[in-house]
């Protein structure tokens, strides 16, 4: 070394332009640039998992809003349907769908026959008729119960396929997995082939999907969503009612009055602590408590809804105190100082303006309430319920179902038809999300303040 | 009278004093607000605080003590013989009350009035058959006594209904009357008001403790029961877990505990490095554009409810990793795994490591950054050897809250990770998690006093314990870590 | 202390280490830095005065490149290190500021011991071969920041539990660890008490005699005490240059003399 680095050894690096970078310094850029690639890849990951996620249940999902019907002209009879020959629908209620599904059954083959299609021979009438879902009979028996003044008459009616004809159509069900499957056979799907080139057969907007109830595992083309919607938002109001009161009152204690102490403590430590529960500890509380002890009915929407509520309240105080907190002290001493007591200073000062605040953290709460699952499988919300409930308040303790749980429900089940109606209704579940988060963030936009 | 019912009234009773609150505290002050101590309103206010809160305290009191006292006494009533031969108590009560639901039914559909019911006989009539005419299926033939019991049971609950009724609309009564008498010029209304609404303020806040006790008393108390039932050491130390129907059944926690603690550690395998990552490169690196169309894209993933999660393992990562990854590696062939549910719970933790760790990585002072860079550290060199050390009790906090997120998550376990209790290394066979079996053992048929579903609770205290030690570890590093900096 | 002295200092000898010709600094719209023309001498120390606000720090942080971590900021104009423009587009920041080490306004030491603070300049560049002679440039600077016999039994401990004017000494031992041909201070002593201060500066006049050191100051009395030559900014323009000695006694712009006798900033 040279005497330079007596001095300092550190001098040892010689003398270098700025202009020519070391080997060093190449290998040091290369290890900058190899973590900043990182970092990106990172991102990129995320967003396309964001990105798979969102297109694999928007591809088998959107389909669930589109079915499969067969259009046929049907003459319903009148001595068949109604024996008595009053026009009384509550004789004509004697009648069963298994009535109906015969005049369905002439009126399909009739159709056939019209049409000139080929039919293989080795079909047998069943096999025909088994093309129209078993719910085309009762929908049909509702429509002449609702209006008797059909009977004699040649309606249009669309009846609802067969699950598998809807599969045919859609892609999932093709001629080589027929020839494996006992509920279909390629001559069938032939047939819906040619009725579809005549246009007897085709896919068309389904809202029944999102109005009717739920159906059997035999009749995935007739499950909807409407109990499990109605239900969701039973559940919603219940929490909606109970967790902002009782959220705001909580966190105006705490941040406006609480005196510090250990109990005080013990309050938020227990707050910050509820927030982090896994969701399912709730439901074990729910059917502890609720059902158990209190003997609440099982599915019901008000236990649901409390569970809920429960789970909401943390995300709803600690959303409130941060609103509040931000309103400056300023406000507060204002109003004191013209004489308002305390809790006039709060009600009338500083809760308006931490509103908007409020108000944002209790719509984020309820939409997490609304994807919640776990605890609601807990509390008997998972069991088959076709029926709509009652109207509130009475309603609220009918049976039920709720959107994630009817998702749930829909994936347990056997036929793939289903796996389809399962991401429809994730798509309804997250375009609630969506318009929920949507209003969540122009509020915030909107009454967004800086002090 | 109808809960519903019963509201609407006390409700309206206090709506209606707030008016004539109001009203007479303006004429005692012969019609001049200014001679009254407070605003006239305080005065309506205090008569509607007095007319509904001790009425509505006193209605959902009663709403939680009445089953248990009806159960009570109506147990009490049961002869021994009858409990012996069901197998429990619980067993006989669940009867009584079906059979309570079912006269209900029947006397709906047959009209029969209270005295018909009552002069029923089960010694006499098929009662089973004529309470499944009504859809209510009873387990074993209708015993006199439990029948008795039944009636008993629909008594009780109808006196006491009615005595409920009563008793809180009285409540209600005298509230609104001594509020109203109270009223004078001189009466400090607003105190009054603000002192009760303080109290209201504070009990809701008590809200959150009675959660917490509620869970806590409902986990232990369950618990206490099964440890009743079968041994606290098989279920501790056993490594088999099959549970029987009839009995026998073998209930270890360790394949659970197994299944649970490989699926997380996937997860954040997954979702630390990534989060941690995209978390460093959105503070430190990203321009704007860049941080405007991330950063809300992955919040959208912090936001997708867990069951679309679940449905994505179970349509999608499932299959494609047993076509792509099991089979033709010839590890197995179940599209649900450890590796499916590993995968996916990890996507969905990205957004929750990735916030907190850009807190964590923003609290780190702005002139650590400036040191590095003045003595010539490149961007990276800064971030891996100041940051990442400034900030690792941080990040370690927020690991261990992920860790505590991944072993209490339910659906994506529940529809990606199976359902085979087993202690396996291979990640892609099927395997099931602590929260998989409280869901299973809870929402399956077995009778509710079974070892089978009550270890459901065990197991339901173990993940308390669990992800609670997780939290409170976590958040007392990420304090003092915060601490530090301030 | 040595006040007395700066009218004798020899500073013409020195050559030009560093040169800014036309330097013009933008935050967004805000022109912050108007037009400023300087050398900064090789062995001297500089000081910077001026009002708060007067650009004076941006002009120190535009001397290695700090100006770059901060996203609004623009620079235009030449500054050169040896002849050497240090914003052409070969330059790499990194190796600049290597050469041009920079000690903070407030003691930043890493949360890490007081030994790796000093050596994690001379880690990252790569300027000793082994343990053995990081040791050694790890003593030597800290002898030269004169903390050495304070801290030599404790070098494992966390850098951030000394005093504050330890650590500021601590943090020039660590600027000084890569041998930097200048150094920049951003008011150094502005977070120290006095005696803290009269150590720092004592320790930058003995500093002089390898570095050019710059010193940013808003202490007219602490760049009288230290300093060689000073430059007076004000609202962004450099407005008087010269010998410390000179601007205190008998400063040429009105503005300068408004300031150093009080009746501004």
């Amino acid at each position: 070394m040279s005497d330079a680095t007596s001095q300092m050894p550190a001098a040892a690096r010689p003398k270098h332009s700025l202009f020519e970078p070391d080997a060093r310094t190449r290998r040091r850029n290369a290890a900058e640039t190899r973590f900043r690639f990182f970092g990106a890849s990172a991102i990129v990951v995320a967003v396309l998992a964001l990105v798979i996620l969102l297109a694999s249940v928007l591809g088998s999902g959107l389909g669930a809003f589109r079915q499969t019907f067969i259009h046929i002209p049907i003459t319903l009879d009148a001595t068949a349907l109604d024996k008595g020959g009053n026009r009384n629908p509550e004789d004509m209620k004697k009648v069963t769908t298994i009535g109906y599904a015969k005049i369905l059954e002439q009126g399909l083959k009739a159709a056939i026959a019209e049409k000139g299609l080929t039919v293989d021979p080795a079909l047998t009438a069943k096999q025909i008729a088994g093309l129209m879902s078993q719910d085309a009979a009762a929908q049909l028996r509702n429509q002449v119960l609702a209006d008797p003044s059909l009977l004699g008459q040649t309606i249009e009616f669309s009846a609802l396929a067969n699950g598998r004809v809807d599969g045919f159509l859609k892609g999932r069900v093709t001629l080589e997995s027929a020839a494996r499957d006992s509920n279909i056979s390629p001559a069938q799907l032939n047939l819906v082939s040619e009725m579809k080139d005549a246009g007897l057969v085709s896919l068309d907007f389904n809202p029944a999907f999102i109005t009717s109830g739920d159906a059997s595992e035999v009749r995935p083309e007739a499950a909807g969503l409407g109990v499990a919607i109605l239900g969701s938002a039973y559940m919603m109001l219940i929490v909606l009612v109970l967790s902002l009161p009782i959220g705001v009152a909580a966190s105006i204690y705490l941040e406006e009055f609480a005196p510090k102490n250990k109990l005080t403590d013990m309050i938020e430590v227990n707050i910050s602590n509820l927030a982090a529960v896994p969701s399912i500890v709730f439901g074990i509380l729910g059917l502890a408590i609720f059902i158990n002890f209190m003997g609440l009915p099982q599915s019901a929407p008000i236990v649901g809804g409390l569970v809920l509520t429960l789970m909401t309240l943390p995300t709803i105080i600690i959303a409130t105190r941060a609103a509040l907190k931000a309103v400056p002290p300023s406000i507060r001493d204002a109003a004191l100082g013209v004489g308002a007591s305390k809790m006039q200073a709060i009600f009338h000062h500083a809760l308006p303006l931490a509103m908007p605040g409020i108000l944002t953290g209790t719509i984020i709460g309820l939409a997490q309430a609304l994807g919640e699952t776990a605890p609601l499988l807990l509390i008997g919300m998972v069991a088959f319920v076709r029926e709509t409930p009652g109207a509130p308040p009475e309603g609220f303790f009918d049976p039920a179902s709720a959107l994630p749980v009817q998702v749930y429900n829909f994936t347990q089940r056997a036929d793939p038809a289903f796996v389809e109606r399962a991401s429809g209704a994730i798509i309804v579940l997250l375009v609630f999300l969506v318009i929920m988060n949507a209003v969540a963030i122009m509020l915030r936009r909107r009454f967004e303040r800086r002090w | 009278m109808s809960v519903g019912l019963i509201l609407l009234i006390v409700l309206g009773l206090g709506v209606l004093g707030f008016f004539i609150g109001r009203q007479r505290a303006l004429s005692v002050a012969d019609g001049e607000p200014r001679n009254l101590h407070s605003l006239p309103g305080y005065y309506g206010w205090e008569v509607f605080l007095f007319a509904t809160v001790p009425a509505l305290v006193l209605l959902v009191a009663w709403l939680f003590i009445q089953p248990v006292v009806i159960e009570n006494r109506v147990s009490a009533m049961l002869p021994e013989a009858d409990i012996a031969q069901a197998g429990s108590i619980t067993l006989v009560m669940t009867d009584v009350r079906r059979i309570a639901q079912g006269l209900d039914a029947v006397a709906k559909k047959a009209g029969l009035d209270e005295a018909g019911i009552n002069a029923m006989r089960a010694d006499l009539t098929d009662m089973r058959g004529r309470l499944a005419s009504v859809g209510v299926a009873i387990g074993s033939n209708v015993t006199p006594s439990t029948l008795e019991a039944a009636k008993a049971y629909r008594n009780l609950n109808s006196s006491f209904s009615q005595v409920k009724s009563i008793a809180v609309v009285l409540t209600a009564l005298a509230g609104f009357a001594w509020a109203l008498f109270q009223i004078n010029p001189e009466q400090r209304a607003r105190n009054l008001v603000e002192r009760f609404t303080l109290v209201l303020l504070a009990s809701s806040s008590l809200i959150a403790v009675a959660t917490t006790f509620g869970i806590v008393f409902s986990l232990v108390a369950e618990s206490i029961h099964f440890f009743k039932l079968y041994d606290f050491k098989q279920f501790f130390f056993s490594t088999t877990w099959n549970p029987k129907f009839g009995g026998g059944s073998d209930l270890g926690i360790w394949p659970l505990v197994w299944g649970t603690l490989y699926v997380s550690f996937i997860a954040l395998i997954v979702s630390v490095p990534i989060g941690l990552m995209a978390a460093i490169y959105l503070s430190e690196y990203a321009n704007k554009t860049v941080r405007a169309f991330a950063k809300p894209a992955i919040e959208i993933l912090a936001g997708i409810p867990t069951i679309v999660y679940g449905l994505f393992a179970l349509i999608t990562v499932g299959p494609f990793l047993r076509d792509w990854f099991a089979q033709p590696m010839g590890m197995g062939n179940s599209s649900s795994s450890v590796m499916t549910a590993g995968i996916v719970m990890g996507i969905m933790l990205i957004p929750f490591v990735s916030s907190l760790s850009d807190d964590i990585i923003n609290a780190v002072p702005q002139s650590m950054r400036d040191g590095s860079f003045g003595l010539g550290a490149t961007h990276s060199e800064t971030v891996k050897q100041v940051i990442m050390p400034a900030a690792l009790p941080g990040i370690v906090g927020a690991v261990l809250l992920a860790a505590s997120r991944a072993i209490g998550e339910t659906m994506i376990v529940v529809m990606g990770a199976g359902a085979a209790a087993k202690m396996d290394l291979n990640p892609f066979e099927a395997m099931t998690t602590i929260t998989v079996k409280i869901v299973s053992q809870l929402t399956g048929d077995t009778e509710f006093a079974s070892p089978e579903t009550l270890v459901a609770f065990a197991l339901g205290l173990t993940l308390f314990c669990f992800t609670l030690g997780l939290n409170v570890i976590a958040l007392v590093i990420v304090r003092k870590y915060r601490e530090q900096y301030e | 202390m040595n006040d007395m002295r700066i009218v004798e200092r020899d500073v013409t000898a020195s050559s030009a280490k560093m040169a800014a010709r036309g330097v013009q600094v933008y935050y967004g719209e805000n022109h912050a830095l108007k037009d400023v023309d300087i050398d900064i001498l090789d062995k001297t120390v500089t000081a910077f005065i001026g009002p708060s606000g007067c650009g004076k720090s941006t002009f120190l942080r535009c001397l290695n490149r700090m100006n770059d971590t901060v996203a609004s900021a623009r620079v235009l104009g030449s500054i050169t290190l040896e002849n050497e423009d240090i914003y052409d587009k070969r330059v790499d920041p990194v190796t600049l500021r290597a050469k041009v080490g920079m000690v903070f306004q407030k003691p930043n030491p890493f949360p890490k011991s007081i030994y790796d603070n000093v050596a994690y300049g001379p880690k990252i560049h790569g300027l000793t071969r082994n343990k053995a002679e990081l040791d050694e440039v790890v003593e030597k600077s800290l002898r030269k920041a004169a903390i050495w016999n304070e801290v030599k039994d404790r070098l494992d401990a966390p850098g951030t539990g000394l005093s504050g004017g330890q650590q500021q000494r601590l943090c020039i031992a660590r600027a000084i660890a890569t041998s930097p041909e200048v150094l920049l201070m951003d008011e150094p002593c502005s977070a120290l008490d006095p005696i803290a201060t009269a150590q720092v500066e004592e320790l930058i006049d003995e500093l002089r005699s390898q570095f050019s050191v710059v010193i940013v100051t808003h202490s007219m009395q602490q760049a009288a005490r230290v300093s060689q030559r000073t430059a007076f900014f004000h609202l962004g323009n450099l407005v008087e240059y010269g010998e410390t000695g000179q601007i205190f006694t008998n400063p040429s712009d009105p503005r300068t003399e408004s300031y150093i006798t009080g009746r501004i900033g």
